[in-house]
């Protein structure tokens, strides 16, 4: 499953790669990918293994908000 | 209180500015303890809590990142900080944790603010549709209603999908579209796009597109992924970014080895995040397209701005870009006037005195006018598009009429019947037909309206010919605004290429200002004219409507699209997509594309200027962390604010 998150606190580019890292370690993510000029997060995942609240929760663990977002 | 708190904790902006502000009013304290109080004992103290607060969440941080296998700025900033306390700076790793959170706090804030744009496409996305199920009014989420179901738009609100409109009569605001600020009359079978808003009475509509299809949707994926997509610049800089940092940390170890200075390792440490330069590019392509966006121009991506941003040629098609792309009567030559006893044949028009137009198209004189109404009574049923044209010029003259009886001549005419009379409206051959010679004058006003690139047309009733008319493709009121706008923007070549004759283009040439002319040309032909233009070193931009021009926009460096809102395919393909179809949007474009390739130009010289002197500054010891730390997030911020001008551009 696809899912998408936004942020509207990336302020550096080197947020990133932090916060790709930090998606890709948690169980039953496949990828990660962070949009820095958009502040967009898209995360495929296994939605059994892994809610998107869990996902929210590794965004912030490595020091940014982010909402999930329809489009 | 104690929740407040917890949820703040929770939160990491709001944390960080917490700890931010914190640590800002300890430094404050220590400072004031040391210089007001001449309590000198105070000063470390505090300090280094301001440090701790501060460095704590950024410790916490780099840490994260470390378990994740990443090294992180946050990390340099730790052993920077940590480091100075170790060896007593206590002021120094205070004000490098302290900047490094206003200055993070501040670039979110202002970044935030470019990619707003955005984020109020997003929010014209309305919460509710009513849809009509079993004869009830339903509310329902945008996204449920069901394709061909019919919706109420109420006034004062947004619709919610994209549809047909199948009853009711309103303006609608669709200035999130288009960019156009004037609202558009909408009735039956007019397209609704979901986003705008309908300002006067009830519409009802056919629900075409729902959800992630409507154009709306497909608008804000396209600027999404435009905004996305690295221009050139923005990879070379990260390129260079990539290994930056990794040199700078061995530099930093150099550094001690050679001088034993740990201070000085420790403050490159600090600049070793190339902040301003990674940022540099991305904040003016975001701002450059959210603007654009915002103003109804889509650019597809950096890659595109940037060529766009070099454009020194553009090509036009003439039909329906410099032209409306439909024929207007231009001309009404009243030659005779009709005889008395033939006038008879016309109801209400039968005095010959000049009748008022209601349609306010009082340009033509009382003569003119009748040679209108009869030329308008013999085409009323012809569906030759000439024909169209000189019914909407008759508009609603008094006496007009449907004819008894017509009949159509291809390529020369129609002749009709009305109240006895026979009306011709054509060529001198359809008047040969009824053995009708066109005098000397008709003849020499025919020729003239044909110099000029109209199609003329003779009118006779009964076996006189009465008037000749002049029909032509009009230029567009601003076409010739437009073409100085984009000499005054840069563009050194304006090309026409039509398929029209070289007549008529020339006569639209004169009238827009434009000098280079290709007339009569094959869609290849087309192309080859482009490639020429890009063989003389030019960068072509080429403005068509994507279907027939389809070879020569694929040819062009950027292919522009105009009127792209609800035609997909100049959506997807096109580079530069204007979404309404007002041509002075076209040197808004390219001027805006200058104005963005100028900024990340700007930038990237701003950026590189501060490292080149932080470094030097450095390595010649007159630079120390707090001073390094406070250009470093200085030279971010000028960089975001530059690229922030963008958006009032």
């Amino acid at each position: 499953m696809k899912t998408l998150l936004r942020s509207r606190e990336l302020s550096c580019p080197s947020c990133v790669v932090k916060i790709e890292k930090a998606l890709q370690n948690v169980p039953g993510v496949e990828s990660a990918t962070v949009h820095f000029n958009t502040g967009r997060i898209e995360v495929e995942h296994d939605p059994a293994q892994t809610g998107v609240s869990r996902l929210v929760e590794a965004v912030r663990a490595a020091g940014y908000e982010a909402e999930p977002s329809a489009f | 209180m104690v929740a407040t708190l917890a949820a703040t904790w929770r939160h990491p902006a709001r944390r960080r500015r917490l700890l931010m502000i914190l640590s800002g009013l300890l430094i404050l304290a220590a400072l004031g303890a040391r210089h007001l109080l001449q309590q000198d004992g105070w000063h470390d103290p505090f300090m280094a809590a301001a440090a701790l607060l501060a460095g704590g969440d950024i410790a916490v941080r780099a840490w994260h990142s470390l378990r994740n296998r990443h090294v992180s700025i946050e990390l340099l900033v730790t052993i920077a900080a940590g480091g100075a306390l170790l060896i007593g700076e206590v002021w120094e790793a205070a004000a490098v944790t302290f900047l490094f959170l206003l200055g993070a706090y501040l670039e979110a804030r202002t970044l935030d603010r470019t990619r707003q744009v955005l984020q109020g496409l997003l929010e014209l996305a309305p919460a509710t549709a009513t849809v009509v199920r079993d004869g009830q009014q339903v509310e329902v989420a945008p996204y449920e209603v069901l394709p061909d179901e019919i919706v109420l738009v109420k006034p004062g609100s947004k619709v919610p999908v994209d549809g047909i409109v199948v009853g009711g009569r309103s303006a609608v605001d669709e200035s999130a579209i288009t960019g156009e600020p004037l609202p558009v009359e909408k009735s039956t079978g007019d397209e609704l796009f979901a986003g705008t808003v309908n300002q006067a009475g009830l519409l009802r509509l056919r629900a075409t597109g729902i959800g992630a299809d409507t154009t709306l949707a497909r608008i804000i994926r396209r600027v999404e992924e435009a905004q996305e997509e690295k221009a050139p610049v923005q990879r070379f800089i990260e390129r260079f970014a990539r290994w930056y940092t990794p040199f700078i940390i061995g530099l930093s170890g150099v550094a001690f080895l050679l001088t034993r200075d740990v201070e000085l390792a420790l403050t490159l440490l600090v600049i070793g995040c190339p902040g301003a330069l990674v940022i540099s590019t991305p904040v003016s392509v975001v701002a450059g397209i959210g603007r654009a966006a915002q103003r109804g121009i889509l650019i597809k991506g950096g890659d595109y701005l940037e060529n766009a941003g070099k454009i020194s040629a553009l090509a036009l098609d003439k039909t329906g870009t410099l032209t409306a792309g439909r024929p207007r009567v231009t001309d009404v030559v009243a030659l005779a006037p009709v005889p008395v006893a033939e006038m008879a044949a016309v109801p209400a028009g039968g005095s010959g005195r000049a009748l008022e137009p209601s349609n306010g198209d009082s340009r033509w004189s009382a003569q003119e006018q009748d040679v209108l109404r009869w030329a308008a009574i013999a085409e009323a049923g012809s569906e030759h598009p000439l024909a169209a044209s000189i019914v909407e010029a008759a508009g609603d003259l008094p006496g007009l009429s449907d004819a008894d009886h017509f009949e159509t001549f291809t390529g020369q005419g129609v002749i009709a019947g009305y109240g006895g009379q026979t009306i011709a409206v054509g060529t001198p051959a359809l008047l040969e037909r009824l053995e009708i010679r066109a005098t000397q004058r008709a003849e020499t006003e025919r020729q003239r309206l044909q110099d000029e690139g109209k199609t003329a047309v003779l009118v006779s009733v009964g076996r006189e010919v009465i008037g000749v008319l002049g029909i032509a493709d009009t230029v567009r009121p601003d076409a010739a605004e437009m073409v100085r706008r984009l000499r005054a923007s840069g563009v050194k070549e304006i090309a026409m290429l039509t398929g029209d004759n070289r007549r008529t283009a020339e006569a639209i040439a004169h009238q827009t200002g434009i000098t280079n002319v290709h007339a009569g040309l094959l869609p290849e032909e087309k192309l080859e004219a482009i490639r020429r233009l890009q063989s003389k070193g030019h960068v072509v931009a080429m403005v068509g409507d994507g279907i027939n021009d389809a070879p020569a926009l694929a040819a062009a460096d950027i292919g522009i699209a105009m009127g792209a809102a609800g035609t997909d395919i100049a959506l997807e393909t096109a580079d530069v997509a204007l979404m309404s179809d007002d041509l002075l949007k076209l040197p808004e474009a390219i001027s805006l594309s200058h104005a963005t390739l100028r900024n990340i130009h700007q930038n990237v010289a701003i950026a590189l200027a501060t490292v080149g002197l932080l470094l030097a500054g450095v390595l010649l010891g007159e630079v120390h962390m707090a001073g390094g730390m406070l250009v470093h997030e200085a030279s971010v911020l000028v960089v975001i604010l530059n690229g922030m001008r963008l958006l009032r551009a």
